[in-house]
């Protein structure tokens, strides 16, 4: 059993070398199809064997790596941990079969793919700083080369400044490891990168969880994107293929508010609260501004972006109202925005495959030539705007509630933006989807030959509206799960 | 005993195949240079074996050559990494119709030089094998057929070698003024004389190892250089130098109670100035130039410090960065074959498309240079940063990420241009067998030592 959550962050690996072995296009979508759904068969195993009455990580392998620097091979995962990669390789199925069409160098895209499925899953699950690191760093590379590869028109500028960005972050995540490494061994004389020891049995000193929190918290705060480092975010969703955005969003930024939960609560309680006003700031700010900046946008993908954002704001702040529910919510609100933002893109990326324009000036009126999309689509954004009865709701009332608890202030002030997220959703789909006075008699003639959702778009669709229902409606295993985690914190 | 034979054995056979190699080349109608470097490979292969059948702690010589644990490991690595280096020559020569003998056994007395520079804790003789090795490389970077630029970079590095010769000669004798004796076993009292003496030292080496202020031969040399051999002069020395000062360190510089801040502030401005002057260069091989002034200072923020945790994480380091370095320069020599070919930027635009082999290499070489994990660079940035926090240098430490951010850029550009841009250029160099074998020892090792660096590092670290 404990060798399961080792062979799924390798497993898409092996995959990703076969792709590079057999080098055949269709092979390599058929090769990553099965590895993927292997991937995702397996996290349900773990699903299913997962105990939450037990307390601490499951699953848990260690095996001694490098003695010298207190490295060990070292996985396991909590409650969070286990939603995270379920909806991981959930969400990395759902990314290949919708990619099923793709004709530009497909062994490399899918090799690519793997690459940066086996990174994703290694981050959740690793319990050791240097591996977590490794795996952190590790899905820079892919992603660089997806975004460069089968961007847009301005791929480039977006693949540099993703990458300058996110190993800005990382470089402070690297120091502020290597002073709580430091600081082990100073107070307790241990050289070691294991978390759960760094976690039980050193309690660092308020001046140097002050600054590792500040450390950490600028590489995970690149990654989340909080605002201020939120402009690489959408430059690099414009230019990124479909596939990529989704990943983007449903996966990569949850990294960085992971990295929050499990990193910067767990190990600096006093300085988590130390800095509540700061993160709250920012993220109230993230909230409303990325709101209102995705009102002004004219490029549906850059509008989605900015409300990737917006949605971030509330995970940080219920994470760090430090209150169960808060927790909950926001861990919550990382799975049910995983979700439909990566539906929300799937969207976009469907209609420029029909009409090749992101622009919303050149669209209007689509419900009538591609209706089921548009139900789809509207399924999609009501998950994202937090309609009761899907997931987005369940996660911002927990999160709402839990920061009132303790800040009532600030829950108001964040809840008044969240009325901003139904607006500019709801006015983008009425311009793209409704207005059909919008578009000239020639657009329409043509649109008429428009084909509707084929089956390797409605497989992913369907897939993700049912499972956001299902967090909708029956919010209570996910949350005992995810309880496992919020106890784990607050309660050590 | 005076003559221990056993004691001096990796330099015997280095020595005898100099002159085996020697004399091969004086009777060279019928002998072409792939037969001479293989001899070279061999003759490095068995010297690299032979430091495993060294007794050590030993000395020869009246204890003017003493050989320890460190000096050992020192060598075998200097051997490994000039082995590789042999492999991947003879091609680029043979196609660029200059086919010298000669090359092959000065690299060979280059790596003779290092080894006896290491081999001794009495300045006078490091004194004799530094230049031993200097002078080699200047000779070998002038052999190159009607090539003017190779004789100017040579002539400028050997002017400025002279000077870093003469800073060495006096910070000797200085040294020798305030102890009595030229022999360095521990750190002495305090005394002026000491420390103008061991500020001297540390400006001849910075000038070897290409810090700032002293890295003007650095561009020119390297450009200049038949590139296998830029592929020598980057990376063999530089494993020398740096276990050499980490020698140095430890018995002799913590006499002047300052060194550190001098070491410190040569580290900072040397990263600085390397990171940011790269970004105007438009030649590729004057890049990798500032590349490696850059690192030299990432390499020397590791040697403000007596801890021996620090110094193993940046000679480590320097190995890893050895092995990428080198597999860099040899791809350039794979593409100077092609006629007209002149490292600029632009034309390496498209290389994905053209030699995937080749551009894939380069790219995972570059990511190693940036110090993106899984690539062994990262395992010592990230013990240096351990090491630089546990004795409370801060600063050193933030300002060597920023350092390592800014990098990042420049690497980024040619990745861009190799992989995302189109070129119209085509590009047909051939891959020799040694090139093939060496390139692929690289990218493989930067990779194992990446993912377990373990035997390499403890080796190291139990070493010094």
């Amino acid at each position: 059993m404990e060798n399961i959550l080792t062979l799924m962050i390798f497993l898409p690996l092996v995959g990703a070398l076969l792709i590079g072995i057999i080098r055949n296009p269709q092979a390599s979508k058929i090769i990553s199809l099965v590895f993927s759904f292997v991937t995702f068969l397996l996290s349900l195993v773990l699903l299913a064997n997962f105990d939450f009455n037990k307390e601490g990580f499951q699953f848990v392998k260690k095996i001694n790596w490098i003695n010298s620097l207190g490295i060990s091979y070292h996985v396991g995962i909590d409650g969070m941990a286990l939603l995270l990669i379920v909806m991981t390789t959930f969400l990395f199925f759902c990314a290949f079969v919708w990619s099923w069409r793709i004709e530009d160098r497909v062994a490399l895209y899918h090799a690519l793919f793997l690459m940066l499925e086996t990174a994703c899953v290694g981050v959740f699950s690793a319990l050791d700083f240097f591996l977590f690191y490794i795996f952190w760093e590790g899905m820079l590379i892919p992603m660089y080369f997806i975004i460069g590869f089968w961007g847009h028109e301005r791929k480039v500028y977006a693949a540099n400044k993703f990458f300058i960005y996110t190993f800005f972050g990382s470089l402070f995540l690297l120091l502020g490891l290597a002073t709580i490494i430091v600081y082990g061994v100073v107070s307790k004389g241990v050289f070691t990168f294991d978390y759960i020891t760094h976690l039980k049995y050193i309690d660092y000193p308020r001046w140097v969880e002050l600054l590792a929190f500040l450390l950490f918290g600028i590489g995970f705060a690149v990654k989340v994107p909080m605002w201020p480092f939120h402009t690489w975010l959408p430059d690099a969703h414009v230019e990124a293929p479909t596939a990529g955005s989704m990943i983007l969003a449903g996966v990569l930024l949850k990294m960085g508010t992971f990295g929050f939960v499990r990193y910067s609560l767990g190990l600096f309680p006093e300085a988590s609260e130390f800095y509540i006003p700061l993160i709250f700031l920012l993220s109230v700010i993230a909230v409303i501004y990325a709101a209102m900046m995705a009102i002004a946008q004219t490029h549906i993908k850059r509008l989605i972006a900015y409300s990737s954002i917006s949605h971030m704001g509330i995970v940080t702040l219920g994470t760090f109202a430090l209150t169960e529910e808060g927790i909950n919510g926001a861990i919550y609100m990382m799975i049910a925005h995983g979700l439909s933002s990566a539906a929300l893109f799937m969207g976009a990326g469907f209609i420029y495959d029909r009409i090749h324009s992101y622009e919303i000036k050149n669209l209007g009126g689509l419900a009538r030539y591609v209706p089921v999309f548009a139900v789809l689509f509207m399924i999609s954004g009501l998950a994202s705007i937090g309609l009761p009865g899907l997931a987005g709701f369940v996660a911002e009332f927990l999160v709402l509630l839990g920061t009132y608890k303790n800040h009532p202030v600030w829950a108001i002030i964040a809840g008044t933006g969240m009325i901003l997220g139904a607006a500019y959703f709801l006015y983008m789909y009425k311009k793209v989807m409704l207005e059909e006075e919008r578009i000239s008699e020639a657009v329409r003639e043509k649109w008429m030959k428009l084909r509707d959702v084929e089956i390797h778009h409605l497989i992913p669709f369907v897939m993700i509206i049912a499972s956001a229902f299902l967090l909708g409606l029956y919010p209570y295993p996910f949350v005992k799960i995810i309880g496992h985690t919020s106890q784990l914190i607050l309660g050590g | 005993m005076v003559f221990n034979i056993n004691a001096v054995l990796p330099e015997l056979i280095l020595s005898a195949g100099i002159l085996l190699i020697f004399f091969l080349d004086l009777i060279k109608e019928r002998i072409n240079l792939s037969i001479l470097s293989l001899v070279g490979f061999i003759v490095c292969i068995l010297s690299a074996i032979s430091t495993f059948h060294v007794r050590y702690p030993a000395s020869a010589f009246f204890n003017g050559f003493k050989v320890g644990s460190a000096e050992l490991v020192a060598k075998m690595l200097i051997y490994l990494v000039t082995s590789l280096v042999f492999l991947a020559l003879y091609d680029f020569y043979k196609r660029k119709g200059s086919e010298y003998g000669e090359t092959v056994y000065i690299i060979l007395t280059s790596a003779l030089g290092l080894s006896f520079m290491l081999s001794s804790t009495n300045l006078a003789i490091i004194f004799v094998g530094l230049e031993l090795s200097s002078i080699s490389l200047y000779i070998a970077i002038a052999l190159y057929r009607k090539n003017y630029f190779s004789k100017e970079g040579a002539y400028k590095y050997l002017v400025m070698g002279a000077v870093s010769t003469s800073m060495f000669a006096i910070g000797t004798a200085f040294v020798y003024l305030a102890i009595g004796t030229m022999n360095i076993t521990s750190p002495q009292g305090f005394n002026p004389i000491i420390s103008l003496g061991i500020s001297f030292l540390i400006f001849a080496l910075a000038l070897k190892i290409s810090s700032v202020p002293f890295h003007f031969w650095t561009p020119d040399a390297y450009a200049g250089a038949p590139t296998p051999v830029t592929a020598y002069v980057a990376t063999v020395p530089k494993i020398g130098y740096y276990f050499l000062l980490a020698k140095l360190t430890l018995l002799l510089f913590p006499s002047f109670k300052e060194w550190y801040i001098l070491v410190g502030v040569l580290a900072v401005i040397t990263m600085f100035y390397g990171n940011i002057t790269a970004y105007a260069q438009k030649s590729v091989k004057r890049l990798f130039a500032y590349s490696s002034i850059a690192h030299a200072g990432y390499f020397l923020t590791a040697f403000t410090s007596t801890d021996k945790f620090l110094m193993t994480s940046a000679l480590f380091y320097v190995f890893v960065y050895s092995l990428a370095t080198l597999g860099v320069f040899t791809i350039l020599s794979i593409l100077e074959k092609e006629e007209d070919w002149n490292n600029h930027f632009e034309e390496f635009k498209g290389l994905f498309y053209k030699r995937p082999f080749l551009a894939v290499n380069l790219a995972l070489f570059l990511f190693a240079l940036i110090g993106i994990p899984p690539m062994a660079m990262f395992v010592g940035k990230l013990g240096i940063f351990i090491g630089l926090v546990s004795k409370e240098m801060w600063i050193l430490g933030f300002l060597f990420a920023v350092a390592s951010l800014i990098s990042a850029g420049y690497y980024l550009k040619l990745i861009v241009y190799m992989f995302l841009e189109k070129g119209e250029r085509e590009v047909k160099a051939p891959v020799s067998v040694g090139e093939m074998l060496t390139l692929n020892t690289c990218s493989l090792l930067t990779l194992v030592f990446g993912i377990y660096p373990k035997p390499l590092f403890d080796i190291i670290l139990r070493s010094i």
